[in-house]
């Protein structure tokens, strides 16, 4: 029996420059190593995307998959990761999204999707279990998310298919466009948008008709039935299904972590005004899941735009939230939400967008960024009409915004000014938490295999406070408390380990990483109940391991060293001027130096050293490391 | 007795479709279920359709094998999965757009309330479907491109959304 269970077992390879498809069996050896999802994806990536190709060109590839739990009911497990070299960063580029569309892919025959060469004129791809379909898109090209989407829907007449757009910023080549999955989940890290629309294709449309069949049914049940009595008690549930992320907004101000008025203040004096908890009572309508979630987050909301116009909107996370107030200094809600709404609809990143328009509104109000460069825009902070139209601008590349469309690291070097207050790592723009509150956060930013992000490592456990459950995790007691530095290159490599592997079976971190409920023994579990082969603790454990490293090998070939894996230097040398974390700076080196060590990194280089790349089985990539002259210790 | 829906509770997370095919064929599949969840990106709506288990069963009239009966011991429609020749009549026929046919066996994929005790209302995590003998209108628009279960999904869904505009002003 040579069946996948779980799987569909195939890789859809689409070749846009020849129009033609190719289906590949997914191997035993390939799922044994990387799972699926952001595993598979980079392992493909890795041997397939070499330096040298140019991120916006026809030889780079968009890699899309989902795991072997998308399409079962376990709940909580149906997202996709989208992976491609990134045209922001120049590295490794990888967003991921929930939503219905892993699942479909599934029910489609599916398990990854990867688009190669460009097509010449625009296409949408549609795919169902009997055919891949190029249609015409011109008539759909340049119209934004949400009217592309209803346009589809309006041609395949089917509200089952699952549709994933690229919207106008990504055609225009903003640097961080996102892939919207349902209309309001993007996969908006790191530019996967613009590479799918570099290859002129502005949507993919999945329709399956297929099931997906687990191997042991009973363990299958009963683990399910034990994961679900453990979300329903958890104390995270309720404000989980009520606010989703969005709760962190005030939360964070208690502690002093967020990104005030581009990160000058930690704490803010209008947090309710903002807040999750404000949005419950007045705007929220009901809440919204993804495929096979019993912990819906998402919520569908009401607000009324500036001009009067009610609107019935969904989503909206903690960091799209932040982004559109805190961090531009703006204390109304109604407004924040409206310009969320443009800049999904324009479909693109909002915490890259975020940082860029604080960026400027910081060097304007230091009398750094003139009305004349702006081209007569006021960006005063929460000057929410200069806002609106510089996203616009920005979408549209036009007047000033073009500036701001290559991200920040660009933005500054083509200015000449503000490189000190450019907030990114590796050129990927810092999310809404200030590290100097959040440390073990900090140092997940600076060694991420994607750039200043917290998905990689997401250490939640370090806001827990609490010394008993670092000593016993990782023998260090500050390990687990926020400003903390012993113990927090464990705590990140320990958590990186995790995510990559929660990333690579497309389950949501919600369930596994922020609840802590699937552990690395119900992940055995888990694998060996759905796919029929026997997962081991261990085996599963040197899963996310591998992923970690053989990212790290991918950014290593890039170039990437330890001198890359830095903070910007406000962080490093400007104490948080105030809140609950008042006079911290973030310590990175001596992180950082833990971080290597545990890592079996070279700490001079951050390469990673041989001895580790042979342990998991990554013995060809460190012969391609020595071809290319990389030096391994 | 039929399952019934409280749209304002669905999250429109599918759970109840994944374990109705489970329950029923063993295997995952919204494509295999007898709970069919109606969802619409653009006005935000999340409808689950049920078999109502008419009294005047129309499925039941059209079927030209007399395969769709109603047990009147159980009270509810049933399929005599043998005298069905798979003609589709009866999906054109129901008044919900609620019918569809297993895409394997082209048979009507009818709910049995599982016997008594339905996985969806078990599984359901907003606690959105529940047992009633309350029946639906009949209210359908036709002319909707995305299908008469479409059509019936927003009909009932700008019943509610009524009272939520009412309630935000």
């Amino acid at each position: 029996m040579n069946r996948l269970y779980g799987y569909a077992g195939k890789t859809l390879r689409i070749d846009l420059s020849r129009k033609e498809v190719k289906y590949e069996e997914l191997s035993k050896e390939l799922v044994r190593g990387y799972i699926g999802g952001r595993g598979i994806n980079v392992r493909r990536l890795y041997n397939e995307v070499p330096p040298g190709v140019k991120p916006l060109g026809p030889e780079n590839k968009l890699m899309i998959a989902t795991g072997p739990v998308a399409g079962t009911g376990f709940p909580l497990g149906t997202r996709v990761n989208v992976s491609a070299k990134s045209p922001l960063t120049g590295i490794l580029g990888d967003s991921n999204a929930g939503g219905h569309f892993g699942s479909e892919m599934k029910y489609a025959g599916i398990d990854q999707i990867i688009l190669e060469g460009k097509s010449q004129k625009p296409v949408y791809i549609f795919i169902t279990n009997k055919s891949v379909e190029f249609r015409d898109a011109e008539g759909i090209w340049g119209e934004r998310i949400s009217k592309a989407y209803e346009q589809i829907l309006r041609e395949i007449r089917d509200y089952r298919a699952q549709i994933a757009i690229v919207g106008p910023a990504s055609e225009n080549g903003v640097l961080f466009g996102g892939i919207f999955f349902n209309m309001v989940r993007p996969a908006a890290r790191t530019g996967m948008g613009t590479v799918m629309a570099s290859k002129n294709v502005k949507a993919i449309v999945v329709r399956g008709e297929g099931y997906v069949e687990v191997a042991k049914p009973r363990e299958f049940e009963a683990l399910v039935e034990e994961i679900e009595r453990e979300v329903y008690a958890h104390d995270q549930y309720w404000p989980r299904r009520i606010m989703g992320t969005t709760r962190i907004l005030l939360a964070g101000n208690k502690i002093g972590m967020l990104p005030g008025f581009h990160f000058t203040r930690g704490e803010v004096d209008f947090a309710f005004e903002v807040s999750g908890e404000l949005m419950a009572l007045k705007n929220n309508l009901k809440t919204r899941g993804c495929f096979s979630c019993i912990v819906p987050c998402s919520r569908v909301f009401a607000f009324r735009r500036s001009s009067g116009e009610g609107r019935v909107s969904e989503g909206l996370e903690y960091e799209a939230l932040a982004g559109m107030t805190v961090r531009i200094g703006n204390r109304d809600l109604n407004k924040g939400l409206e310009a969320v709404e443009l800049l999904n609809d324009l479909g693109m990143d909002v915490i890259t967008t975020s940082e860029v328009i604080s960026w400027a509104m910081e060097l304007y109000h230091r009398g750094e960024l003139s009305d004349n460069e702006t081209g007569g825009l006021k960006l005063e902070w929460g000057d929410m009409e200069s806002v609106m139209e510089l996203i616009e601008q920005i979408a549209y590349r036009r007047g000033f915004g073009s500036l701001l469309s290559e991200g920040v690291a660009r933005a500054a070097e083509k200015l000449g000014r503000g490189d000190e207050i450019a907030f990114h790592v590796k050129k990927l723009e810092m999310i809404q938490a200030d590290p100097r509150a959040l440390k073990g956060y900090g140092l997940g930013f600076a060694v991420a295999s994607r750039g200043a992000d917290h998905l990689r490592s997401e250490p939640f456990i370090e806001l827990s406070d609490d010394p008993e459950l670092g000593r016993k995790m990782f023998g260090e007691p500050e390990a687990t408390m926020r400003l903390g530095i012993r113990g927090k290159g464990k705590l990140v490599a320990y958590y990186e380990n995790i995510c990559a592997l929660v990333d690579s079976l497309e389950v949501c971190k919600n369930l596994a990483e922020n609840m802590d409920i699937l552990d690395y023994e119900r992940t055995s579990k888990l694998l060996s109940s759905i796919t029929g082969m026997s997962f081991t603790v261990e085996e599963v454990k040197d899963i996310g391991e591998r992923i970690v490293n053989l990212e790290r090998a991918y950014l290593v070939r890039e170039g990437i060293r330890r001198k890359d894996d830095v903070l910007p230097k406000r962080f490093l040398k400007e104490p948080m001027p105030n809140g609950k974390s008042k006079g911290h700076v973030i310590e990175l080196q001596q992180m950082l130096d833990e971080y290597y060590e545990i890592r079996g990194w070279d700490v001079r280089t951050g390469i990673p050293k041989e001895g580790i790349l042979r342990k998991l089985g990554l013995e060809d990539v460190a012969e391609d490391l020595k071809r290319r002259n990389v030096e391994l210790s | 007795m039929h399952v019934g829906v409280d749209p304002t509770r669905c999250s429109g997370c599918r759970y109840c479709e994944l374990w109705c095919s489970y329950r029923h064929e063993g295997f995952f599949s919204p494509y295999f279920s007898r709970i069919k969840v109606v969802k619409d990106e653009v006005l935000k709506i999340d409808f689950p359709l049920t078999c109502q288990q008419c009294e005047d069963a129309p499925c039941a009239k059209v079927c030209p094998t007399a395969a769709i009966y109603i047990d009147e011991d159980a009270g509810i429609v049933k399929l005599n999965e043998e005298l069905c020749i798979g003609c589709g009549s009866c999906v054109s026929a129901c008044p919900y757009g609620y019918l569809s046919l297993n895409p394997n066996s082209l048979k009507p994929l009818i709910c049995d309330l599982c016997g008594g005790s339905p996985e969806c209302i078990k599984r359901c995590p907003t606690g959105a479907l529940f047992l009633t003998s309350e029946v639906m209108s009949r209210d359908v628009e036709i002319d909707d491109p995305l299908g008469r279960d479409h059509a019936k999904a927003v009909i009932e869904s700008k019943k509610f959304r009524k009272v939520w505009v009412a309630r935000n002003e």
